[in-house]
């Protein structure tokens, strides 16, 4: 199996300037081989906390009935009931294993949901985490994946909550959901983002299957997991950072794990057929105007200790300044995309808490950037989003915040600040 | 075989391809951009440097030069680096210092301030190479301009490389004094001669071009009252030749039967026949006291 890694950078930098920047794409292969049925596993957590009471708990069973129905044959799974603790709906204990009889029984359980009881988000990741033990402990090959959806705030410490996230944290994928608008977007996004998973909005539940059939059909499609991303950086070199960038930006800077002499690992979760980008930034000692070519950073992606791909980025000095001026246009773009998702998710904080002065300041920001954005790539996606909740004066550019924008929108632009727009050649 | 890296001469511990595991250098670069010996005739002036027996690239740089272009060329100007091998890439710095010093001695005045603003303007340059690097590329230099008009010849030089006025009759002499440990230990008094060379530390330089240096250029000027040759070489030819009489003998007569470039030949051949073990350039500029070259 052959993983393609392409390094997109100038390597060429001024005297004096040590910092080099790359965008890393790693492609993985078109046909990947599928994972044998019996490797992988999905867990349901579906939040039955009072505040689902009514429309939503029964979309929540139409939604888990819709994964159900996805997980394909073979597949381990089980489904979670979670309130002020965790009780697991199918199978009683452990995993059932997929097949017409199991799904119609998980389903059936499922449909007597009901909702009654408080939320606390650590008991149910650390059931979770028990299932995915139970499953297969430390075999960091295996597929195991959790769709995650609440409607409301944690009630947990925030202490008991990261305690329980930090345990759970390489045991399992998780993507997060929230319905409606009485979640917190920073909640479900800390626990997406230490799961190496996704979140967003389903602002209306009628949405959710739908959103749900799509989680799970695109979690069919991972066939290899606990990949990890393997940086070597010269011994006089500072990693700066490691980000994720694309499909969405994740910074995997402290996720590092040291893995030998100058080495690190950084985990980059389950893979399909499918490509990502990763925006590295290495602090090296400048070196001597004209030299040959140093390495900057080398990349490799590995499985345990199989290299499955690696590519090079490369760094050397010049007194030429139309080519150290040069800047690679996916480093310039996700440079401006990342600042963007800061932009906005500091911008809606702020709203949140009064400060409607930075909100104003850091979304007008925002709407800028997301316009640089739209202008290099033709997307608009962010730039539509923004235009919900931040007007800007087109003479005077002057950014007012659009007092009749509802609370869904807000939240739709927080939780989606961080999906980029790929950048090519 | 264990591989070490050129640039942070540690072995290399898992040498898999082209980089150094430790600190990322590319371990066998192309080294196509120096070439192993080069010779320049200018018809009044003449050098060569080469490689020598021993060392995998030449470091020493030479730069050689006359104003106007055409035969009438009244200001004629040379200048010699020898790059120091323990820094990175010393073949940059003794090539640029070369190149940039020819130039400003071409542009300026033929006297003192002309030889030291040159200096300082090779010095600027070397130093940009590689701001903040502590081990950049550093570089020696002596240089030489000569009003062909008035037959006056001015030097300067830092470091250890050399100039020597060759001339018959007794008047043969070295005229520059090293910035090398040795040589300042007996121009202090403190050693003599003989037990200051013996040192380990003998040849260590005390001036370069390089790692934010503004040396002072040691300079001196020369009227011959009768005619000879200016030789400015590196240490690869001195260390095997170093009296100015023995100099001459080698290379006045080939140099008054058939040339500068000639001379250089004679000289570059001699050290490469002693053993080679350094970088040799050498040039030689025949001077006629009457006023303008011998050439």
């Amino acid at each position: 199996m052959t993983f393609t890694v392409e390094v997109d950078q100038n390597t060429y930098l001024p005297a004096g300037v040590g910092r080099v920047d790359a965008i890393v794409t790693v492609q993985a292969p078109d046909t990947p081989v599928a994972a044998p049925a019996a490797d992988g596993l999905e867990i349901i957590i579906l939040d039955c906390s009072s505040s689902m009471h009514g429309d939503r708990i029964s979309a929540a069973r139409r939604a888990a009935a819709e994964a159900i129905a996805q997980v394909r044959d073979g597949v381990a799974f089980a489904v979670i009931a979670g309130t002020a603790t965790a009780e697991q709906v199918y199978p009683p204990t452990g995993t059932a294993t997929a097949g017409g009889r199991t799904r119609a029984e998980a389903t059936a359980e499922v449909q007597r949901l009901r909702a009654n009881g408080a939320t606390a988000i650590g008991t149910w990741l650390t059931l979770a985490g028990q299932i995915a033990d139970h499953h297969g402990a430390d075999h960091p090959g295996r597929l195991r994946h959790a769709i995650l959806l609440t409607d409301g705030q944690n009630g947990e410490s925030t202490g008991v909550f990261q305690s329980a996230l930090d345990a759970v944290v390489g045991r399992f994928t998780c993507d997060c959901r929230g319905v409606g608008t009485d979640w917190r977007v920073d909640e479900l996004r800390a626990i997406a983002s230490a799961l190496l998973g996704t979140v967003d909005i389903v602002a209306d539940p009628a949405d959710l299957a739908a959103d749900f059939r799509a989680i799970m059909s695109a979690a069919m499609e991972k066939t290899m997991a606990g990949l990890a991303l393997r940086l070597w950086t010269p011994r006089t070199a500072r990693v700066k950072f490691v980000k994720q960038v694309a499909p969405t930006i994740e910074d995997l800077t402290a996720r590092r794990t040291e893995s030998g002499n100058l080495r690190g690992d950084y985990p980059l979760g389950s893979w399909g057929a499918e490509s990502r980008d990763y925006h590295v930034c290495v602090e090296l000692v400048p070196g001597v105007v004209g030299e040959a070519a140093v390495a900057a950073a080398r990349v490799s992606i590995v499985r345990g200790d199989e290299v499955l791909g690696k590519g090079d980025v490369l760094a050397q000095w010049t007194d030429d300044t139309a080519l150290s001026t040069r800047i690679s246009r996916g480093v310039a773009l996700y440079t401006g995309q990342a600042e963007l998702a800061d932009a906005i998710q500091e911008g809606i904080a702020a709203q949140e808490r009064g400060d409607l002065r930075t909100a104003t300041a850091r979304l007008g920001r925002a709407v800028e950037l997301a316009q640089a954005v739209k202008e290099a790539t033709g997307n608009d996606a962010t730039a539509r989003l923004l235009a919900e909740v931040v007007d800007v004066d087109p003479v005077t550019g002057t950014a007012r915040l659009r007092a009749e924008a509802s609370k869904a929108a807000r939240m739709t632009l927080d939780s989606r600040s961080t999906v980029t727009v790929r950048v090519r050649g | 075989m264990t591989l070490v890296c050129p640039i942070c001469r540690e072995p290399a511990p898992a040498v898999t391809d082209r980089f150094c595991e430790l600190c990322g250098a590319r371990l066998h670069p192309a080294s196509a951009d120096v070439a192993d010996r080069v010779e320049v005739d200018l018809a009044g002036l003449a050098g060569i440097s080469d490689r020598g027996h021993l060392h995998l690239r030449n470091e020493d740089a030479m730069a050689l030069g006359r104003r106007p272009e055409d035969g009438s060329a009244t200001t004629l100007a040379a200048v010699v680096c020898d790059g120091v091998s323990t820094v990175r890439r010393p073949e940059l710095a003794s090539n640029t210092a070369a190149a940039v010093a020819l130039d400003a001695l071409l542009a300026g005045g033929a006297d003192v301030s002309g030889m030291t603003a040159a200096v300082a303007a090779a010095a600027d340059a070397v130093a940009r190479l590689a701001p903040g690097v502590p081990d950049g590329p550093s570089c020696t230099l002596v240089a030489a301009v000569v009003d062909t008009a008035t037959a006056t010849i001015t030097v300067g030089w830092v470091g250890d490389s050399r100039a020597y006025w060759l001339a018959a009759n007794g008047d043969a002499r070295l005229l520059t004094a090293d910035h090398s440990w040795a040589a300042e230990m007996v121009a202090a008094g403190i050693l003599d001669a003989h037990t200051a060379m013996r040192d380990p530390r003998a040849h260590a330089i005390t001036r370069w071009l390089g790692g934010g240096n503004a040396p002072e250029p040691g300079t001196t000027t020369l009227s011959p009252s009768a005619p000879g040759v200016l030789l400015l070489c590196t240490d690869g030819l001195w260390n095997y030749e170093p009296d100015a009489p023995d100099l001459a003998a080698l290379a006045l007569p080939v140099a008054t039967r058939d040339g500068p470039r000639a001379a250089a030949h004679a000289l570059t051949a001699h050290a490469l026949d002693a053993g080679g073990r350094d970088n040799i350039t050498v040039v030689c500029i025949p001077i006629n006291s009457s006023g303008g070259s011998a050439a």
